[in-house]
């Protein structure tokens, strides 16, 4: 089987700077399929404003009036854009940029594909970002991602079809169904994958935490003082203080061993 | 804006831009899809990795377990909201809630135009052509260029230290927001009992059990959970989750 050999290759290449899996996830194909869903995301919306143009003079809005829509939603995108960014710098290290690009800035998002990842990573055995984490390890990985988000666009294209004929006996489902399901699905796989890294390292333990204390401040001052951004930061200064925690405690010998 | 328009001519317009936009939208979705599978299917079938299909399946089943329900929710909930043109985009450029819902309603309000009418959806489509040319942008600018490069001088010690820790460190934070947004106090209480008792308890017992761990406490989350919650109607409360 691979994972001794790639296992050994990983090792021994630990020394040199790109590591296996980072040389692999950032070859020109996955740069080419990367850029080739921006370009999608960008001709989609050339033709989408082209018909909104076409249909606006028929409900009274006016060429001005479109102008300022795409301004606004420009200006609104941009707090949370770079807010993305900063969470999708933290994540190049493991996926390398193509990955990151398609899964984390666009098509899915961080909480989302770290758990498709760190789940697909488990059914091989290893530890995502760990010494086991091989180029084989971060093709399956990318693969369960990008098939856990074509599911995404999969149940969109089926379904918006669905609701758009009127089929709007769906939303009439018991609202609590809505709710309290999703709910659930959403605590249960982020608190179970979250409680996994407890056991890792004490570094593991005391990164968790840190996080989880700081976003959990951002949240809070976001709500007393009124501060908006904080809510849409928040998630990447907790990032950040808890990857400076990680570096400061694994300095001070507290990593796993070996 | 002083035309006064006849229902008709509202209605043949907004049908033109209903079927291109579900045209264009699902055919461009479509080719997100082929690219976004493209990479890994490179991998897999020429990168000479050793990838078996047995681990591939595994792989996505255990991914399935865990969030196949959060597949099925997302698009009915967000579908009355977005309306059918603005799924395509959504679902595609991403950041839903925190981002393209407020971009689409900052610039209905900025217009004048309410949700769910045609200048209301007109407005939340071009506004979220100007939040994805922004996203686009940026990604590019910041991640895809600065970000690699950062990355390429940044001390290898500092990369290791990142790549082995960023899981924990997203995981902490992203458990608290998923707790403070969602607002479900049992189901976060059931999630944590199930959890701890899965992780710690029946996977040490079972060890063949760690690889689908996630997805029994999402299961057994979700099952318990239903049995617990409010049951008093809350009427007005907000039943979008804010999905990450």
């Amino acid at each position: 089987m691979i994972p001794t050999t790639a296992l050994a290759a990983a090792s021994t290449a630990a020394a040199a700077e790109p590591s296996p899996v980072l040389a692999l996830a950032n070859t020109p194909v996955l740069w080419i399929c990367a850029l080739g869903v921006f370009l999608v995301v960008a001709v989609q919306s050339v033709i989408y404003m082209k018909a909104a143009r076409k249909a606006a003079p028929s409900v009274g809005m006016t060429p001005q009036d479109l102008r300022t829509s795409f301004r606004t939603g420009a200006i609104a995108a941009v707090g949370p854009s770079l807010a993305v960014v900063l969470v999708a710098i933290a994540l190049l290290a493991l996926f390398g940029t193509p990955a990151t690009l398609v899964r984390i800035g666009l098509i899915g998002s961080v909480s989302f594909e770290t758990a498709a990842a760190s789940i697909a990573a488990g059914t091989t055995g290893a530890e995502l970002g760990g010494p086991t984490y091989t180029p084989q390890v971060f093709a399956i990985v990318f693969f369960a991602m990008s098939m856990g988000g074509a599911m995404w666009m999969l149940a969109t294209l089926i379904l918006t079809p669905l609701l758009q004929r009127g089929g709007h006996k769906l939303e009439k489902v018991n609202p609590a169904l809505m709710t309290v399901v999703p709910a659930a699905a959403l605590l249960g796989a982020f608190i179970s994958l979250g409680l996994a890294e407890i056991p890792k390292s004490p570094v593991h333990l005391i990164t968790l935490l840190t996080s989880a204390i700081v976003m959990g401040l951002c949240l809070l001052l976001a709500r007393v003082s009124g501060l908006r951004w904080l809510r849409e930061w928040g998630l990447g200064i907790a990032i950040l203080v808890g990857l400076t925690a990680a570096y400061l405690a694994h300095s001070a010998g507290l990593g796993p061993v070996g | 804006m002083t035309a006064t328009l006849t229902g008709p001519q509202t209605a043949a317009g907004m049908g033109e831009f209903e079927r291109t936009t579900s045209r264009w939208g699902r055919l461009t979705m479509i080719a997100g899809l082929v690219f976004s599978l493209a990479g890994p299917l490179y991998l897999v079938f020429f990168a000479d990795l050793g990838v078996t299909a047995t681990q591939l399946f595994t792989a996505f089943a255990a991914v399935a377990g865990t969030f196949f329900v959060i597949w099925l929710v997302e698009p009915l909930t967000y579908f009355p909201i977005l309306g059918s043109a603005s799924m395509y985009q959504a679902f595609m450029i991403g950041n839903i809630s925190n981002k393209l819902l407020p971009a689409a309603l900052i610039a209905q309000s900025s217009i004048g135009a309410k949700p769910g009418t045609p200048r209301g959806s007109l407005a939340a489509v071009m506004a979220i052509c100007g939040a994805a040319t922004v996203h686009l942008v940026s990604l590019f600018v910041f991640v895809g260029l600065l970000g690699t490069w950062l990355i390429s001088v940044i001390p290898p010690d500092v990369t290791e230290v990142v790549r082995i820790y960023v899981l924990p460190s997203v995981m902490g934070a992203v458990i608290i927001q998923a707790i403070v947004s969602l607002k479900q106090v049992r189901a976060t209480i059931v999630a944590f009992v199930v959890a701890v008792l899965v992780l710690f308890v029946l996977v040490p017992l079972v060890p063949s059990l760690a690889m689908v761990a996630t997805a029994i406490v999402v299961l057994t989350t979700l099952v318990i959970g239903w049995f617990v919650r409010k049951r008093e109607a809350t009427p007005g409360q907000d039943a979008t989750p804010e999905v990450p």
